[in-house]
């Protein structure tokens, strides 16, 4: 009942309608009116705005009309930025298309000034080379393509993580993972397959309720897949109508933050749980900028949380800890089962500030054996900036049943869209052989609401390509669903086109052992941990993860610290450290 | 059963296996949503999906779905536990029906429900809910005189025995229904998704050593009870009443509700609600209405909680049989959702008597009326057109405009209407001053005209709703405008069949939501913006809201507002 949606982006009073019409096929039934675009430009202006989007029923199969309407407004107007919806996202079903064409004349004033600043001082600090943005489906494209297209870059910063910890993964030559990306606020999980993050076209910007689907815009381009939960350090312990204890989506945030912040923060959060459990050390947080108040978490967490539960607060801190994981472990296994990927099958890789202070107990409810903790977990987003592969991705519409295609006119349009996606990386100086092409379809049983995206072979298609195709939908379909519905006819709906450039080299310095390094020189003063397997705190190691070297291994429970994050392992696993010190976590059940 | 001592766990313990339970449903949701067939399953999500202890309470139930038919599924799941005891169940059995009045209250929804075996014992069932494509019998609800027009009847029957399907069963269905391949590949993704939760919920037993959830399921019970019944204690004492009229079939109907609370317990009758029609379908079975009280109290009083034993045992509902609301078999209900918004409205309206401000107001209502004829090449073809209407005004807040609640039928897109049927959409656009005028406005309702691009006339099997009566505002605020069905202009019968010849129109609206509080306590400056947007016309401004506004500036006028809201004070 009280639901809340975003008000519009364009308020009605800016959306004017023109007359023109097309059919379903693209057939001209009423042909554009020129004098009501111009005067509708003309209202517009007078309104003081800066950016049109076009959206025109059927433009997707043919662009006559957007077209011309842009013509005019670039003749009438030509300080305005306009955006056709065939350009950004030529396929069906008018208001995703509508929103998304939207977001993108709305952010593209926006990221042209932000992109104009940072060249500005790019030059100012000496830098004479190209400029690239990341994209939301983890790839990165030259500044012209970003700008034309800034819809494409909203979720990229997110999106980054994901890529990093593919590469990561890469090192240890494991290509299945699952990202686990736990900050102040949220903790954000992703699926790598193979080596890729997998993407979506299901996403949705400017949610009003944050975790809740369908209470934002949607925007149908391939971004990332990430699941995004409410929960954090910063992520608010209370207890609710039936006197069960809940953790989350309400967060201190970063300011007034957790209550052993000293900053105000009045409401018992996680962080002060792992704190107060002994997991983080209250005078070396941050590196030891921050001393934390650990009376004052004690003190709020007994008042709201032990003390209405009847539990000593340890007990009650333990809970915070277990409520927080057992949420971000349901979201993440139900994310993993939706794309047909069993959780325990995978290698989590964490990070972010709190994410490597979790992930153990994630791992264990996922029941996933090992866990990579790349060193630098503050900074791995960074990182992925600057080992995405040029990449750019495009989709036309072109429905059919797979024995009633016409595939001639499927391979023009596969043919069309990798010569955009050559040209475009031709721009940035990517030579034709290092240029993959990856061709997708989406496909449904006939009547289904649901597509699923189907590779598609690398040759033209022919007559005969319908049987092959419903071979791979059979086959993704399977992978997805564990079964099939064989005889039941299938149709495609969207083709898309992924053009992608290699991987950028990137090399990390490995850390070796020093002559007569030991273990024993990483270590810092030990210190009570709270364990479940042992019933109360233990006396648990701690190391300093900069003194670490390769090829050091040690048994949980261990706590290890970095400046930006601390690993905490429990009882029953062993570490090993690599060249880089990433440290690999073994748990054993 | 075997001595066994039960399980004991603290309430942290309690959230992170409910927690945990409420995951398995939901994944069990998803795997249905990706799996189905059919839009309403995949896009409206009309649908449900829960978890059962061994007595077939509810334990946990899915995030996605519709809580109507869940409370039906609810309700059937037990009727399923009296026909076939544990002791008459197997591993691999599969639990089938679509009884309207065990389940939720038409045909369409079938129920397939999986027992749960662990170590060999009967622990629970997972069942799942959903609207089928198709189930043979007749297009029409206006045409539909008893249950036995409305299709295929699914008596609780096994439609798998110890992991083998039952083809009898399995051929009887296929041959009886329009889309058999449709219908049958959702009743295989309802098996497949319980087969998930099933398996699911065996290894988190396992996880957590348990060898029974009922200790559990007794727990979460006691809980949603005891929050239940805190927020009825804290409401006042007392009785109230709503009568909601509708429009009816071949003549108007209402629905009457009775609450009484007393400490904490609340009882709603129906007494004084119209008989059950002859005609037409509209007619709810108790399981149906039970449904939507529980969904008006819940939303209203404790709407974290979720929906359970605790909850039903905590409001007591009535109604005399063989009324509208409790329809007797054979009565004909395969348009029961038509009821919806009325037993809401019903309950709201006793709700907000006792609660003044805490209760949205009418909404308008999600309407469906079927198309039928032949495209341009000669081929048959139906198509559902969906009306909705606007969300009734909300404590605090608006109504959305083009939202029904409590169903909702989402917007579908032109393109897509327009790439699988002949229909031409013409336009589609919300209709000004629809909205009742409130404080708190109710939501705009939404107009689209179509023609059938067929040389061939067609058939428009109208069913629709509050073309006489319109939705209400409450403490003050003013109605939504009525729902409208015309061709080329003129009324037709609302619940009859009408003829579309080449190159008619048909335009059909279905009812604004109504208005919080008086219009003229609404801040003149949301009045000016509705202006500026067009949901309010610049004389409704005035005449409603007390409201001048200077258009050429898009301004309020302050003081022609002051004097006009000043007369009103005084003029009454």
């Amino acid at each position: 009942m009280v639901i809340v949606f975003p008000d519009p982006l364009v308020p009605r009073r800016l959306r004017k309608e023109v007359t023109e019409r097309l059919d379903p096929q693209g057939n001209v039934l009423i042909p554009l009116d020129p004098a009501d675009v111009e005067l509708a430009v003309e209202e517009l202006k007078g309104e003081g705005i800066e950016a049109i989007a076009v959206c025109l029923l059927h433009s997707f199969r043919n662009p006559k009309h957007e077209r011309a309407v842009a013509d005019i407004i670039r003749r009438r107007a030509p300080e305005i930025s306009v955006s056709l919806s065939v350009d950004v996202i030529p396929q069906i079903r008018e208001y995703e298309r509508a929103t998304t064409t939207i977001i993108n004349a709305y952010t593209q004033p926006l990221l042209r000034d932000y992109i104009g600043r940072i060249e500005e001082s790019l030059v100012q600090a000496g830098y004479t080379g190209k400029l690239y943005l990341m994209l939301s489906n983890g790839g990165i494209a030259l500044r012209e393509t970003a700008e034309h297209f800034p819809v494409r870059v909203l979720e990229s910063g997110p999106a980054a993580g994901v890529i990093a910890a593919a590469f990561f993964g890469d090192l240890i030559d494991e290509g299945h993972l699952l990202s686990f990306d736990m900050g102040g606020t949220t903790a954000k999980a992703g699926i790598v397959r193979d080596g890729h993050p997998v993407t979506t076209i299901d996403f949705e910007v400017a949610r009003m309720q944050r975790f809740k689907a369908g209470s934002g815009f949607p925007v149908k381009l391939p971004a990332i897949d990430l699941i995004e939960i409410g929960a954090g350090g910063g992520s608010i312990a209370r207890i609710d109508s039936m006197g069960l204890l809940k953790v989350g989506p309400g967060s201190a945030g970063a300011s007034p933050g957790p209550v052993c912040y000293g900053l105000g923060g009045t409401e018992p959060t996680v962080t002060d749980a792992d704190l107060l459990l002994g997991h983080l050390n209250p005078d070396y947080f941050l590196g030891g900028d921050m001393a934390l108040d650990v009376p004052g978490a004690q003190r709020v967490l007994e008042e709201k949380i032990a003390a209405p539960l009847g539990v000593d607060p340890v007990r009650g801190a333990w809970g915070i800890h277990q409520v927080v994981d057992e949420n971000m472990a349901n979201a993440a296994r139900v994310h993993c089962i939706e794309r047909g990927e069993d959780p325990s099958r995978l290698l989590l890789v964490a990070f972010g500030g709190a994410g490597p202070v979790h992930a153990y107990w994630v791992a264990e409810k996922l029941g996933i054996k090992r866990i990579l903790y790349p060193i630098g977990a503050g900074a791995a987003s960074a990182l992925g900036f600057l080992t995405a592969p040029f990449s750019f991705d495009f989709v036309r519409t072109a429905i059919g049943r797979l024995d009633e295609l016409d595939y001639g006119l499927i391979n023009g349009l596969l043919e069309e869209m990798e010569e955009e996606g050559r040209s475009l990386l031709h721009q940035a100086d990517v030579p034709d052989e290092d240029i993959t092409i990856r061709r997708f379809a989406e496909m449904r049983y006939v009547g289904q609401a649901h597509e699923i995206y189907v590779p598609l072979p690398g040759e033209p298609l022919n007559a005969t390509s319908g049987e092959q195709l419903r071979d791979a939908f059979d086959k993704a379909y399977e992978q997805l669903l564990h079964r099939t519905n064989v005889g039941y006819p299938v149709e495609a709906l969207n083709w898309r086109l992924e053009a992608v450039a290699g991987r950028p080299p990137l090399r990390l310095q490995p850390v070796p052992q020093q002559p007569g390094q030991t273990l024993e020189d990483a270590r810092r003063p030990s210190r009570l941990a709270y364990f479940p397997e042992y019933g109360e705190p233990v006396t648990c190691p701690v190391f300093d993860r900069y003194r670490l070297f390769e090829g050091a291994d040690f048994k949980g429970p261990a706590i290890i610290e970095e400046r930006e994050s601390t690993v905490v392992m429990g009882p029953n696993s062993h570490a090993k450290v690599d060249a880089y010190l990433n440290l690999l976590v073994t748990r054993e059940s | 059963m075997e001595a066994g001592k039960p399980p004991t766990f603290d309430v942290i313990t309690l959230e992170l296996m409910w927690s945990r339970l409420i995951s398995i449903a939901q994944e069990q949701a998803r795997a249905l949503v990706h799996a189905s067939f059919t839009s309403a399953i995949g896009e409206m999500e009309d649908m449900a999906s829960g978890l059962y202890d061994n007595h077939g309470n509810i334990i946990a139930q899915g995030v996605t779905g519709s809580q109507g038919v869940l409370i039906g599924l609810t309700r059937g799941i037990k009727n399923m536990l009296d026909k076939y005891p544990p002791e008459r169940l197997e591993p691999g059995d599969v639990l089938i029906s679509n009884d309207p009045w065990m389940f939720s209250g038409h045909k369409f929804d079938i129920s397939i429900a999986i027992p749960v075996f662990f170590n060999g014992r009967f622990v629970g069932m997972t069942g799942t809910i959903s609207h089928g494509a198709d189930i043979g019998g007749i297009k029409s609800a206006g045409d539909s005189e008893e249950v036995y027009d409305e299709g295929l009847e699914i008596p609780i029957l096994k439609y798998y025995k110890a992991g083998k399907p039952n083809e009898d069963i399995h051929e009887m269905i296929r041959s009886n229904v329009r889309m058999p391949h449709l219908v049958m590949g959702d009743l295989m993704a309802q098996v497949a998704a319980c087969d998930v939760g099933a398996r699911k919920l065996v290894a988190f037993m396992k996880e957590y050593g348990l060898t029974s959830i009922e200790e559990l399921s007794k727990a979460v019970m006691g809980r949603t009870e005891a929050a239940i019944k805190k927020a009825i204690r804290d409401m006042p004492d007392g009785t109230w009443s709503q009568r909601v009229q509708m429009d009816g079939i071949d003549e108007p109907l209402s629905v009457k509700a009775t609450m009484t609370v007393q400490g904490e317990d609340m009882e709603i009758d129906f007494t004084g609600t119209s008989p059950q029609t002859e005609r037409g379908g509209i007619n709810g079975t108790k399981t149906y209405t039970d449904a939507y009280v529980y969904h008006a109290v819940k939303t209203t009083l404790v709407p974290d909680v979720p929906n359970n034993e605790g909850l039903f045992h905590s409001v007591r509902i009535t109604a005399p049989e063989g009324c509208l609301v409790n329809a007797t078999f054979p009565a004909p209900v395969m348009s029961r959702y038509m009821l919806i918004s009325f037993i809401a409205s019903a309950v709201f309206g006793c709700l907000a008597q006792a609660l003044p401000g805490r209760v949205i107001a009418e909404c308008g209502v999600s309407q469906m009326q079927l198309l039928s004829g032949r495209t341009r090449t000669g081929e048959r073809f139906v198509y559902w057109l969906m009306g909705v209407g606007g969300m009734g005004a909300r404590p605090g807040l608006d109504g959305y405009h083009a939202t029904a609640f409590p169903s909702n039928v989402g917007n579908v897109s032109v393109e897509i209407i327009e790439n699988v049927s002949p229909v031409h959409v013409v336009s589609k656009r919300l209709v000004t001053d629809s909205g009742g005028a409130g404080k708190w406005r109710g939501g705009c309702d939404q107009e689209i005209t179509i023609t059938v691009d067929s040389q061939y006339p067609a058939t428009i099997n109208c069913f629709w709703e509050r073309t006489t009566v319109d939705a209400a505002g409450y403490h003050g605020g003013k109605s939504g405008r009525r729902a409208v069905v015309k061709v080329n202009g003129r009324d037709v019968h609302p619940k009859r069949k009408s003829e579309l010849k080449p190159g008619d129109k048909l335009i059909y609206s279905s009812c604004g939501g109504g208005g919080l509080f008086p219009p003229e306590t609404r801040d003149p400056e949301a009045v000016l913006e509705d202006v500026l947007e067009g949901y309010v016309s610049l004389e409704a401004a005035r005449r409603d809201y007390r409201v001048a506004i200077d258009l050429a500036n898009k301004a309020v006028d302050f003081e022609e507002t002051a004097a006009l809201r000043k007369n009103r004070g005084s003029g009454g």
